[in-house]
């Protein structure tokens, strides 16, 4: 059984074909947990440098660090 | 010599209200002589730059800045709003200009020191200009380069003990009015309030898990200063719950025109004498009120506490002494449904440290709406979706006519299966015996 | 320039990190007096236009100057409030929710040598650094958003028509002669982050052309399903273009079902909708916050579409005084300007402030559209109808 974290980052590098999700998004992965606790293990993952936050100013998100198109236009 | 000619924006120096292109040129121009020695960390021309985009703005009349994703420092989910100039190469000073929001003091009281310290860690790091404050209400520090955001917040944190403000779908940095440190009219203690909750929610305002933007604002009473009920997901508005109190003395002192009416408010024209019964008894909203050209009186049963009467006489009438606050949710912009004001749910609640009452009201709240909430959507508007019935059900409060200015109008109502005797099934046997198919 | 350090290490982000401190506290910041009789006031008065007096139930008394400003203010404009601050109030200053500066002192003859220190300070351009007023029955400060000066999505500026319309409101800043106050606020789109939909007077920023769709780049730098997904009304879809006989990857819009929210735009650059002839503002007005009377309003839309009209916005300013002129010489004592509205009928309001009523006016999105017609046969005749 991976970690909750493994699963995270497993979802993260699926296909998807997006690099930033939502919340909600990562919450479905863990139907059975209440939001503060998917909270706690997105949070240790951004610790840990691993996820970053995307914000559209309004809405925020959360992607691996460094994906995304848009990504290298910033840089 | 100006870096950019701004003919355009040239034009709004003139006129008696504080010109903000003045202002620019003037940082410009301090920027270039650099009286102090600054080394300055970003490109010391970028005021003379925002000009020049600006200026090129006002003649396309349209705007040359791109968002960024970059949302704030190491670990936190808001507090910077990314912005690329879409004209680098003529505006270079600006090509990477992020604006940095920094949570204010409640109250918005400041000592001289204090701001000192916060100008000049952003006169060291960023490009000089600000906004004094945002629409929600922080400090915003107004374009830097990415390189440099770590190290301002290092700076504010360290040197100014003081924090970043929020963005995204976060809990944005509360507001409220100056309550009881400026105002008779205050209900309950808003800087109080507004400054516990801040800090009692700092990982919901860093680390974003909502939906969408969540805000507070606290008014201390009705007449609604920091306009809670139009600009905050949770407005917090102070009432009151007992009599008012009139002094009826000062009562004849306004009469008699010793004390001016509004405290002056309406000085600048000739209305006439202070006609108590035309100006505040025949205004009040119920008619609760009476003068018998001695003594005024209120029908307190009877008052909803629209505040006229104490705003006109401020002197002598006031609000009552046991006071608290009443709780609407939902206020948010246009899109994409309509604007919506905040829809009251507590009537009245006492607002008394450590506010367990009010912060079990906001959890019930946000752990439904976290449940509940589509991506993007404001709580007013899951309110809508889902029905004021089931905000009530998930905050254990009971429906009550002061929550509707009327009841419904319309007789399509959704009964619970356990409302109805017997539940939804027929006995169809039984019909049956009853009624020949 | 030389990379000055805060102390802070890029390779060991957490080390020595402070986080989760909030704001610092408001009790630091309090002027004495003001910490001393906190929730002891007994009355306020209006000294005069911009000067209030409150008394304690101590006896003690504060004179407030407030001082209306530009939101956007640089760090030698703030040093100079700092430096006022410290000659006449002790170092203590406050910003209100409406942008202004207030100066507190304790006396009279404090009073008297902070006013003449404030009128004699003016920008190089000419216009007033510190202009007292926004007291009582006036036009205040205006509430506002970022605009051409820092946003992506703007419709229209912010501190450009700020700065027009408050000096043709500049002597109702300055007195109190309305009926009652009248709040002007505005949002550069409708995102409204100032929410002003329930102002007096809200000037709000629209775009009306839907976004760019730049095929030939879009799949380059954005992702599709992210496009796809923050458009609220659901009005993007993906599609195949064909390029120099090449299939790409990009979207299509549904043009009429488009808000011009501008959120497609934030997640992907290569939808622009920035226009200079399309976009342009909407005058709302007779919307409250406060409960004084009656219950808060919202802003109604009087006017449709005014252009952009830099630097100056000539036809805003024009219209914004119109309205305030009317209002101060037909209202009554106390009626705000959307009371004021509601009492004589819009259609009258229309008739009065000279404005013209379009097919824009009348409400036709979703539901709440059929409450604002008429179920009723009163009405009153204005030149609207012809004979």
């Amino acid at each position: 059984m991976p970690s909750e974290k493994e699963q995270v980052l497993e979802f993260l590098t699926g296909k998807t074909g997006k690099s930033k999700f939502y919340f909600s998004d990562f919450c479905k992965i863990f139907p059975d947990k209440k939001q503060r606790e998917v909270k706690k293990v997105l949070t240790e993952l951004v610790n840990e440098g691993k996820l970053e936050f995307w914000s559209s100013g309004s809405t925020t998100m959360y992607g691996m660090t460094g994906a995304g198109k848009q990504k290298a236009e910033e840089d | 010599m100006a870096k950019h000619q701004t003919p355009l924006l040239d034009q709004l120096e003139t006129g008696p209200w504080p010109s903000f292109v003045s202002d620019i040129k003037q940082e410009a121009a301090h920027r270039a002589a650099n009286p102090d020695g600054v080394d300055y960390q970003i490109p010391v021309d970028c005021p003379s730059d925002l000009l020049g985009v600006l200026e090129l703005s006002f003649k396309d009349k349209e705007t040359h800045w791109k968002h960024g994703g970059i949302v704030g420092v190491f670990g936190y989910g808001g507090g910077v709003i990314g912005r690329y100039c879409d004209q680098p190469e003529m505006f270079p000073g600006v090509a990477h200009f992020h604006t940095v929001r920094l949570a204010q003091p409640s109250g918005k009281y400041y000592t001289a020191d204090y701001l000192r310290g916060i100008m000049d860690i952003w006169d060291l790091r960023g490009s000089g200009l600000t906004n004094m404050h945002g629409s929600t209400g922080d400090i915003v520090l107004l374009g830097t380069t990415t390189p440099q955001l770590e190290e301002i917040f290092f700076d504010v944190t360290h040197k100014m003990n003081t924090d970043l403000g929020g963005s995204g779908g976060n809990l944005r940095t509360p507001a409220d009015c100056l309550g009881q440190s400026r105002c008779e009219f205050a209900c309950y203690d808003t800087q109080d309030l507004c400054h516990t909750l801040t800090n009692d929610y700092q990982d919901e305002l860093h680390r974003p898990a909502f939906p969408y933007k969540f805000k507070f604002k606290f008014d201390g009473c009705p007449n609604g200063c920091v306009a809670s009920i139009a600009r905050s997901d949770f407005s917090v508005i102070g009432t009151w719950k007992s009599d008012i109190r009139i002094d009826q003395d000062r009562v004849k002192a306004y009469v008699a025109g010793e004390f001016k009416p509004g405290g002056g408010s309406h000085a600048g024209r000739d209305w006439g004498k202070f006609d108590i019964v035309k100006e505040v008894v025949d205004r009040c909203p119920t008619g609760c009120m009476s003068y018998d050209g001695a003594k005024l009186s209120i029908d307190n049963a009877n008052c909803t506490r629209c505040m006229h009467c104490i705003n006109t006489m401020p002197a002598a009438v006031k609000i009552g002494e046991e006071t608290g606050a009443s709780i609407l949710l939902g206020a948010k912009a246009p899109i994409l449904d309509g604007a919506q004001m905040s829809s009251l749910l507590v009537p009245f609640v006492v607002v008394e440290k450590p506010y367990d009452e009010i912060k079990e009201v906001i959890e019930n709240i946000w752990d439904w709406w976290m449940e509940e909430g589509k991506n993007r959507e404001r709580v007013g508007e899951t309110m809508k979706r889902l029905s004021f019935q089931k905000l009530l059900e998930v905050t254990n409060i009971k429906a009550m006519p002061q929550h509707v200015k009327e009841p419904r109008s319309n007789p399509y109502i959704f009964f619970k299966e356990e409302e109805v005797p017997g539940g939804f099934e027929h006995d169809e046997a039984a019909y049956r015996q009853r009624h020949m198919r | 320039m030389a990379f000055i350090s805060s102390g802070y290490n890029p390779d060991k982000p957490m080390e020595n990190r402070i986080t989760d401190i909030g704001p610092r506290s408001f009790e630091e910041f309090y002027p004495p007096v003001i910490k001393k009789n906190k929730g002891a006031w007994d009355y306020h008065e209006i000294v005069k236009p911009g000067v209030l007096k409150h008394v304690g139930l101590s006896g003690d008394v504060v004179y407030t100057v407030r001082v209306g400003a530009a939101r956007l203010m640089s760090v030698t404009h703030i040093r100079e409030i700092c430096e006022i601050a410290e000659k006449h109030c002790g170092g203590h200053l406050r910003f209100t929710t409406r942008n202004n500066v207030e100066f507190m002192v304790e006396t009279e003859a404090a009073l008297d040598g902070l006013l003449a220190d404030l009128a004699s300070r003016k920008f190089a351009g000419g216009s007033f650094k510190f202009p007292v007023g926004g007291t009582g029955a006036c036009v205040s400060n205006i509430v506002h958003t970022q605009g051409y000066v820092h946003c992506h999505t703007p419709a229209t500026d912010a501190s450009g028509p700020v700065k027009a319309v408050m000096d043709d409101m500049f002597e109702y800043f300055q007195s109190m002669t309305l009926p009652a106050m009248v709040r002007i606020s505005l949002a550069c789109c409708l995102n409204m982050c100032g929410a002003v939909h329930c102002s007096d007077i809200g000037i709000v920023g629209i775009h009306r052309k839907p976004p760019i769709v730049e095929h030939d780049r879009l799949d380059n730098i954005c992702e599709v399903p992210l496009a796809i997904s923050a458009c609220p009304t659901g009005a993007i879809k993906p599609a195949k273009v064909e390029i120099d006989g090449k299939k790409v990857n990009s979207v299509a819009v549904n043009a009429s079902r488009c808000m011009y929210c501008g959120n497609c735009y934030t997640m992907c650059p290569a939808m622009p909708l920035a226009s200079g002839e399309g976009d342009g503002i909407v005058l709302m007005v007779g919307g409250k916050v406060s409960n004084r009377i009656s219950m808060p309003k919202f802003s109604k839309v009087v006017v449709a579409f005014i252009p952009n009209e830099p630097p100056r916005w000539p036809t805003l300013t024009k219209m914004v005084k119109q309205i305030v002129e009317v209002y101060a010489k037909e209202a009554r004592k106390y009626e705000r300007l959307g009371e004021w509205a509601e009492r004589i009928g819009w259609e009258k309001f229309f008739e009065l402030c000279d404005l013209e009523f379009t097919h824009h006016c009348i409400d036709d999105f979703r539901d709440p559209a059929y409450y604002t017609w008429r179920q009723s046969t009163q009405f009153k005749f204005t030149k609207h109808i012809e004979a």
